[in-house]
Order: C-alpha cells, then sequence, then structure tokens
C-alpha cells in the first residue's frame, strides 16, 4: 500500500509543477480568450523594400472582424508587432493559408516559406496562393458582408483539394517546396484575381525556383489539370466547338526519345458528353465520329501551344524530367534536362472515349 | 525491511524479452535522424547489406549464449578473462555506458526541445526524464527488463502511421530512382556506419545472460529483434524518399518527425508531440537498463561484486551520470548534428564495440576451451 501511496504522491506533485506553469519553466499561454489563432497571412510588397503583412482578427470569437496591416522588415517582426497592436496574443497554430502578392512572387519567395516552415506551429499543410490585385481590398470590403470569410475561404481550397477533382490547382507548402527541391519538376500554385467585390480563380502560376515565371489560364489551366495535376476534370467546356464533356479520366503516357530528341506524350480520356449545342445530329454515329476528330484534334494543338510556352520559358511543371529516371541508370543532370527540354520534339496524341448521354439528341 | 538486491533473480526469463531487447535497443534516437544521412534511394540497398552484416555479427553472438560461460555471469567473465581484465573491461565500459547514455538522452532532449517544449530548459527536460530512470532502474533489474514489453507495445505501432506515405498522390516510384549507386565513391560511408551503430547496443545484453533462461535457442530470438529493426528502418527510409525526395530530404533535420507533422487526423492535429512523448517509454528502457549496468561496473571495478547492493551506491553512481550529462549539455553540447562530436564519437564508438564484442567473447572463449584440453 505504501507503495502505491509513494507512487500517487509522486505523479500530483509532478502535475502540480507542470500545471500550476512556473513561469520560467514553460512560457506558452493559450488560454482561449486571450488568443487569436489567425487563419491566414496576405503578403505584399510594400515601401522601400518592407513586407506588408495583413491578417483578420479576431478569428473566433464573435466580435465585429477587422483587418491589421503592418510594415516590417521580416515576417516574425510581424507576427511580434501584431501583437502591440492588438489586445490578444497571435498563434500561428491554425494558420492554413498564406497570400502572396503576385509582384512578390516574382522576386522570390524562399526566404518566407523558409520562415514558416522551421516553425513547428505551423502545418506544412499550409495552402499558398498567389494573388493578383489588392487582396486587402477585398477583405476589407468583403468582411461586412460575409462574416466567416477567412474560414470559408480556407473551406473552399480543403474541399478542392481533398478529392483532386480538377476545378482548381490546389497546393500546400510541402508540395511546393518538394516540387522546388526535386531536379525535375518546377512548382505551381493557384493564382487568384481580387477587386474589391470579388476573388475568382484565375489559373495556375508556373514557378522557375522560387520564382513566378508565367501564369496560365482558362483552357490551358484545364489541360494542366488533365496532363499532371489531377488527371480528372468534373467538366470540360469548349465553347469554341460548343461542346462540354463531362467526368473526364485522363491517362497520360510519357515516352522519352532516348536522346532525349523528341516526346510522345499520349493522352487517353475516358469522359461523356454532356451537353452540345452545335449543329451536328450526334445521335447518328458519323457526325458523332466527327465531333470527336474535331475535338481531338482541337485538344492537341492546345496542348502542343501549352508545352511549348512551357519550352520556351524553360520550366517543367508536367514533371516530365522524371521520365528520364529508370531504376539502373545513372540521371542526367538538371541543367542539361533543362535544356534538352527547350529543344525537344513535341508529339502530342489524344485518344477520345466518349459516350453520349441518352438525352442529348436534336 | 532490508531491500532486496538490485540484481535479484527471482525466475529466469524467456528469450521473447530478449528479442525486444534487441529490437528497441536499436530502435532510439538515431532511427530519426538516420534518412537524412543516407539521403540517396540506393542507400535502400546499404541497409539491407548492413542487416545482413548485423546479422552474421548475432550469429557470433549467440555462440557466446550458448557457451558455458555467459550463464555464471559475473563469475563466468572472471573464469574467462581474468578478474584483472574484467576490472579493466569494466572501467572502459563506465565510459561506453556513459557515452551512450548521454547522446541518446541530449539527442532525444533536442527533439523534445525542438517539437514539444521550445521555451523550456532543456536540463529541466533532462532532470524529469532521469527521475523517471530512476524510479524505474530502482525496482530492480529484473523488472526493468519487463519493462521491455510496455516499451516495446507503446512503440512498436509508430511504423503503422507511414503506410499513408507508400499510396499516391504522396508516392511516386521516381522518387526512389535509381536504385544502384552510380560509382562507389558516390556511397555514403558515414550513413552506413550511422545505420551500423544503430544497430548496436545489443552486444550490451552479454551482461544480462544471468538472467537468462540457459539452454534456448538465442539465435532465433536475436534474429527476429534485427530483423523487426531493419525492417523498421527500410519503412522509414522509403516513406520518407517517397515524401520528401532525395534532395529536399538533404536539408530536413528530423524527417521522420516531420513527415508525421503532415499527416492530419480529425481529432488531433499534432501527432508528432505523441510520437515523440511516447518515444520516451523506449529512452527510460534503456536508461534504466545501462544506469543498472553502470552501477553493476561500478562495483565490479571497486571489488565488490559479489557483495549485496545498496541504495546509496546505487544512487551516487545515478548522480554521477545524471551531473555528467547536465555537464555536457550545458557546456559541451552543440546542436545540430554536423559539428556534433559527441554525436559522431558515439556513432564510431558504438559501431566498434559492436563489432568487436561478439568476435571478442567468441575468440576468448574458443582459445580458453583448447587451453584447457
Amino acid at each position: 500500500m505504501t507503495h502505491i501511496k509513494r507512487v500517487v504522491l509522486l505523479m500530483i506533485i509532478i502535475n502540480i509543477v507542470f500545471l500550476s506553469g512556473c513561469s520560467s519553466f514553460f512560457v506558452e499561454n493559450n488560454t482561449v480568450e486571450e488568443i487569436a489563432p489567425v487563419i491566414f497571412w496576405s503578403i505584399q510588397e510594400g515601401e522601400s523594400g518592407k513586407l506588408k503583412i495583413s491578417t483578420l482578427l479576431p478569428p473566433l470569437i464573435n466580435e465585429k472582424k477587422s483587418m491589421l496591416t503592418l510594415q516590417v522588415n521580416l515576417l516574425k517582426q510581424g507576427r511580434k508587432d501584431f501583437n502591440l497592436v492588438y489586445y490578444r496574443e497571435l498563434k500561428l497554430g491554425q494558420l492554413r493559408m498564406l497570400f502572396i502578392s503576385e509582384e512578390l512572387a516574382k522576386k522570390g519567395i524562399l526566404p518566407l516559406i523558409d520562415t514558416l516552415l522551421t516553425d513547428p506551429d505551423i502545418s506544412q499543410r499550409l495552402y499558398l496562393v498567389v494573388i493578383k490585385g489588392n487582396f486587402d481590398d477585398y477583405i476589407r470590403n468583403q468582411v461586412d458582408k460575409q462574416e466567416n470569410l477567412d474560414y470559408f475561404l480556407y473551406r473552399m481550397l480543403k474541399h478542392y483539394e481533398t478529392k483532386n477533382q480538377g476545378d482548381i490547382t490546389v497546393i500546400n507548402l510541402h508540395q511546393f517546396l518538394k516540387r522546388l527541391y526535386s531536379p525535375f519538376s518546377d512548382p505551381i500554385l493557384p493564382v487568384f484575381k481580387v477587386n474589391k467585390e470579388n476573388f475568382i480563380y484565375n489559373g495556375t502560376a508556373f514557378f522557375k525556383d522560387d520564382k513566378l515565371v508565367a501564369t496560365i489560364s482558362d483552357m490551358n489551366d484545364q489541360i494542366l489539370q488533365l496532363l499532371n495535376n489531377d488527371y480528372y476534370l468534373k467538366l470540360l467546356p469548349i465553347p469554341s466547338l460548343a461542346v462540354s464533356l463531362g467526368q473526364i479520366r485522363s491517362k497520360v503516357i510519357i515516352k522519352l526519345a532516348p536522346d532525349y530528341s523528341s516526346i510522345s506524350i499520349k493522352v487517353n480520356l475516358v469522359g461523356r458528353i454532356e451537353e452540345y449545342r452545335g449543329d451536328k445530329n450526334i445521335v447518328d454515329s458519323d457526325e458523332l465520329e466527327d465531333l470527336n476528330q474535331e475535338i481531338k484534334s482541337y485538344l492537341e494543338k492546345q496542348t502542343t501551344a501549352l508545352l511549348q510556352k512551357m519550352q520556351q520559358w524553360k520550366v517543367d511543371p508536367l514533371q516530365v524530367g522524371t521520365h528520364s529516371l529508370t531504376p539502373f541508370s545513372q540521371p542526367i543532370k538538371d541543367e542539361e534536362w533543362l535544356r534538352k527540354w527547350g529543344n525537344m520534339e513535341l508529339q502530342i496524341n489524344y485518344q477520345l472515349d466518349l459516350q453520349t448521354m441518352t438525352n442529348v439528341n436534336k | 525491511m532490508p531491500s532486496p538486491s538490485l540484481f535479484e533473480k527471482s525466475s529466469p526469463f524467456s528469450g521473447v524479452y530478449f528479442m525486444l531487447m534487441v529490437n528497441r535497443m536499436q530502435m532510439l534516437y538515431y532511427f530519426i535522424i538516420m534518412p537524412r544521412h543516407l539521403v540517396h534511394p540506393y542507400m535502400i540497398m546499404g541497409i539491407m547489406a548492413v542487416g545482413i552484416l548485423s546479422q552474421v555479427n548475432l550469429m557470433l553472438l549467440s555462440k557466446w549464449f550458448s557457451s558455458d560461460f555467459s550463464v555464471q555471469g559475473y563469475q563466468g567473465f572472471v573464469q574467462l578473462l581474468g578478474e584483472r581484465t574484467v576490472r579493466v573491461f569494466a572501467f572502459l565500459g563506465l565510459f561506453l555506458i556513459s557515452l551512450r547514455i548521454t547522446v541518446m538522452t541530449l539527442g532525444f532532449v533536442e527533439i523534445a526541445h525542438q517539437y514539444i517544449f521550445p521555451s523550456m530548459t532543456s536540463n529541466w527536460l533532462i532532470l524529469s526524464i532521469f527521475i523517471v530512470c530512476f524510479y524505474l532502474a530502482s525496482q530492480g533489474m529484473e523488472n526493468t527488463i519487463r519493462f521491455v514489453v510496455i516499451a516495446f507495445l507503446s512503440t512498436i505501432w509508430m511504423v503503422i502511421i507511414y503506410y499513408s506515405f507508400f499510396f499516391p498522390p504522396i508516392a511516386s516510384m521516381h522518387d526512389l530512382y535509381p536504385l544502384m549507386p552510380p560509382e562507389w565513391s558516390a556511397i555514403s560511408w558515414k550513413g552506413l556506419l550511422l545505420v551500423w551503430s544503430s544497430l548496436s547496443g545489443v552486444e550490451f545484453l552479454v551482461c544480462l545472460t544471468p538472467w537468462l533462461r540457459p539452454k534456448q535457442k538465442m539465435l532465433k530470438y536475436l534474429t527476429i529483434g534485427n530483423t523487426i529493426s531493419v525492417l523498421e528502418y527500410l519503412v522509414l527510409f522509403i516513406s520518407s524518399l517517397l515524401f520528401f525526395g532525395s534532395n529536399y530530404l538533404d536539408k530536413t533535420k528530423y524527417p521522420v518527425l516531420d513527415m508525421v507533422r503532415y499527416l492530419q487526423f480529425p481529432a488531433y492535429e499534432r501527432i508528432d508531440i505523441v510520437l515523440i512523448s511516447v518515444h520516451l517509454f523506449v529512452l527510460v528502457f534503456v536508461n534504466s537498463i545501462f544506469i543498472l549496468l553502470f552501477y553493476g561496473a561500478i562495483r565490479i571495478l571497486l571489488g565488490k561484486g559479489v557483495r549485496q547492493t545498496t541504495r546509496m551506491g546505487f544512487a551516487a553512481s545515478f548522480i554521477i551520470i545524471l551531473v555528467s550529462i547536465l555537464v555536457i549539455n550545458e557546456w559541451f553540447w552543440k546542436s545540430g548534428e554536423e559539428q556534433n562530436i559527441w554525436l559522431n564519437l558515439q556513432i564510431g564508438v558504438g559501431a566498434f564495440t559492436y563489432l568487436l564484442v561478439p568476435a571478442f567473447l567468441l575468440v576468448a572463449t574458443k582459445l580458453k576451451g583448447r587451453f584447457k584440453v
């Protein structure tokens, strides 16, 4: 019995020491009423090389929200300075999104991202988003109309990430860094365009190292989702052919010539025609075949143009270079790969397997 | 109440306990930093090769376990080597043991400090770990050996968490290429040494043979323990390759833990904290065993090997270890692995003893046997 008593006593003493929190022992105060676990940070270029960072406060409690903006030299300086102007302590444990302005992204974002990565509080699932336009204006304008704006933006990104349904590109911190450091792939990030009223998905940004090089949108972005990112599109409207395809699943077979002089990309698309407003009678198999041919040549033309642009920009966001790796051979150098990639001959070939919905007839 | 001896032997243990001990001693701290030192996909082969080598070494060790000397414990060593030599080895052992405890504990404390208690002074962490170790060790060798079951069960499930890294979208095959090293110079010999060294620690089990039930097929248990460890190394290394890719892996300090941070569980996000805390069971177990061995070595050194153990003696040897660790932590330990002499020293020394002890004991028994004839 004395034995048990001793153990219990020891446990109590340990608990008292740990829970009462001697201030010099353990300096973390997470009383919910006193902290502000922010959900996003937006970073823009400030004056004279400074960073302009802003966030929406308070994130949790039912109070009127307001936007706080600071001009700082360092990211963590921002964290400290926020505490000086706001009565709750800012915590980064729930930081879910980082909005980076396009101008800043063009100058390189690695130092920013590294700071976030090394903070054990911040999840590596932090979403990175490039913003065209003034994001702060948008938040300031909208926060009165939609109270939990920050939270719903997070839910939106999470929604499209979970099932990879191919509507928008969603990239988190880890994915960005893995692509950044891997030799045969270049990072991509989603781009959103904002004005006072709207927050619109614009497309995908290509990065060379940590600098934004170019942005693609609309049809090019959809093709990117099919070729690499999600391999799936819920809807693919092609206005110029007056047709909408749906539930498209793609299978991409990439073959590199041994001397890297040419590349053949075969894309098998399986899906269905969900809408047709042109003048062909697609119940008739001949005319359907015509339409198939048109879609096929349209996609091939678009894809070739997109890849040529990538070659021009010397980026490889499709991670084509990884196909040069085999288990038992030497990998080629990254720079050599990019040089070869720039001059590679493209052979793009689509195979379509499209069903017609029975109710689509004339 | 007269306290029972710390080194009492009431009922002998089956080999299963030794299997668990082999395994847990090999899964201590090093496995956390290992992927970062191996980096290249072709080092998967390296792990396997070192694992097989370790198996050969354990075969030698099992020869010792089946010899007549081992059953007698301390007396066996005295018969085999002579008392003076045993004392010399005990003296060397003191340094080996304290170096091992120091590096493992400080390495772990550094991790806990970085991930869980960034604002805490690390000396407090060390102190609290050692209070637990003291409690466990003061229960005697038998109970400490029994504790291995808890240590094993509370940590073995960790490997399961890593399964999700083996599936898309995280995993893609090309992260594992090339599987063959391009040239000999590309092999990270230091990484291989680290693997070998992390498999070490097992050689200290020769001091625990008196608690082992005699005439068992030890090789079987040692093999299983070793194989589980090598498999765990492989799972962790391959999954960290898949997750980071080799170039990024190079830049991560504790890949095995950073990966876990990426996982999302509905109720709790910081699963890394759970993992680190649970790992404490293993650390406490191994430390306690080594603290007891340290005490035993001091007794042998002072020529009191056969007398009753005293609380004072045990507490004194415990305090020696604790103070030396605190001193090293305060003045000599530099965090950041590349420059850390202690870590490199332990990698070298651990590898060295693991290589030599089984072979040495085998040769000694063979020679002794010949002279007898």
